[in-house]
């Protein structure tokens, strides 16, 4: 009888001990799964070419405020500031190697570079993708045809510019240095020449006197392009 | 006596198919809340046969209108999408086969010819595990555009949950 008694205890515990197993792998496998599920991730997709307005979408936009001043050094090695252009309509424009949509605009940019150096047009491209490293990126930009200043990114001007989760990413800055047009994506090279003319015709005249002077910009080529280059004081 | 082992080795019996059943039915649960990236990853817990060598398939989407570089894009500048496991005691995994990708052009550069991934697509991984339940934890590497735009690359994290007996 008390065999029987002592066989019925270690059954109950038996069985106590299992079922506790079998919920216990029930549930670490729940969590297993239910991490695995957090990881699904799904995007909206930009719109391609779109002028960004203030206020829209999530992240912080551009339009209407000042453009974040910033010291890159070039592909050849010189520092270019943002300040250095002050005064003179300025296209600051996000590519990566990596990115199609970016090398279709860059030989649009420089023909309209050309196209509007009499209103002092400068563009500044700002390679994304410093870790591809300077061969990469001067490979694609000598391909693409450019010669305005090629810009290595520093990490802190994309945040200085609202992060960038989408290339090309491009802001047009007027000669008082405020963002007229951020555009993200490819966008057509109509659209892109309606937004420098809007940039050129903003701000009027510059607010102080500025002395104009032959000035050496850095180039990709490395040479030194000479250009009209306005000198003010204060900082972008 | 006899008796006893019999009905405790039936409880053992039902307790793992207790553990297996709800599982495998977990992979229905959750919906992402947030929408965070380009890539989906189907997480569903696999079995396969302990000790031999088998397949593990880990199964991903890419979101409609956006396509990602496959494993072998036909550039040097592009970057792969690529798949890394975290090595675990008890499992050996060999080296990872990615589907080929299919050729895609964007409109405005029909001439450069891209090699990618859209819709599903699944990575599989060889592997010779022990009896028992296994977790691998990695990361899909990935970079995605769509018609007019691209996306800086992105790591999405993935675990595979499995069973080895």
């Amino acid at each position: 009888m008390k065999r029987m008694a002592l066989v019925i205890v270690l059954m109950v515990v038996g069985i106590s001990l299992m079922l506790w197993a079998g919920w216990h792998n029930l549930r670490e496998r729940k969590l297993a799964m239910q991490r695995a599920q957090e990881n699904k991730m799904v995007l909206v997709p930009e719109q391609g070419g779109a002028t960004v307005s203030p206020g829209e979408g999530d992240g912080p936009k551009m339009t209407g405020k000042a453009a974040p001043g910033f010291t890159l050094v070039s592909l050849d090695g010189k520092k270019v500031s943002l300040s250095d252009y002050k005064g003179r309509p300025v296209l600051v424009n996000f590519w990566a190697t990596w990115c199609g949509p970016c090398k279709v605009e860059m030989p649009w940019f420089e023909e309209l570079r050309k196209q509007y150096a009499g209103q002092g047009l400068e563009i500044l491209g700002l390679a994304d993708d410093v870790d591809a490293g300077k061969e990469a990126i001067t490979k694609v930009a000598t391909r693409a045809g450019v010669t305005y200043p090629i810009l290595l990114t520093d990490g802190k001007v994309q945040t200085a510019y609202g992060g960038l989760d989408v290339l090309p990413m491009s802001f047009y800055v007027d000669k008082n240095g405020v963002v007229v047009v951020q555009t993200a994506g490819l966008g057509t090279k109509d659209d892109i020449e309606a937004n420098i003319k809007k940039t050129i015709a903003s701000g009027g005249a510059p607010s102080e006197p500025k002395k104009m002077q032959m000035s050496s910009v850095p180039s990709l080529s490395g040479e030194g392009k000479t250009a009209m280059k306005t000198v003010g004081t204060g900082a972008l | 006596m006899r008796l006893a082992g019999g009905f405790l080795a039936g409880v053992a019996l039902s307790s793992t198919f207790l553990g297996s059943g709800i599982g495998s039915a977990q992979q229905l649960d959750g919906v992402p809340a947030k929408p965070k990236g380009y890539v989906i990853y189907a997480a569903e817990p696999q079995v396969i046969k302990a000790g031999r060598p088998s397949v593990l398939e880990l199964r991903f989407q890419v979101r409609e209108g956006f396509h990602v570089n496959s494993h072998t894009p036909k550039s040097e500048l592009l970057i792969p999408t690529a798949l890394k496991l975290q090595p675990v005691d008890g499992i050996k995994a060999a080296e990872i086969a990615y589907p080929a990708g299919t050729p895609y052009s964007f409109s405005f550069e029909p001439n450069e010819k891209l090699d990618v991934y859209t819709g599903n697509f699944i990575v599989k991984v060889p592997v010779v595990a022990v009896a028992g339940e296994h977790t691998l934890d990695g990361s899909l590497r990935y970079q995605a555009c769509d018609n007019a735009a691209c996306y800086p690359p992105k790591t999405l994290p993935v675990q595979v949950v499995f069973t080895a007996k």
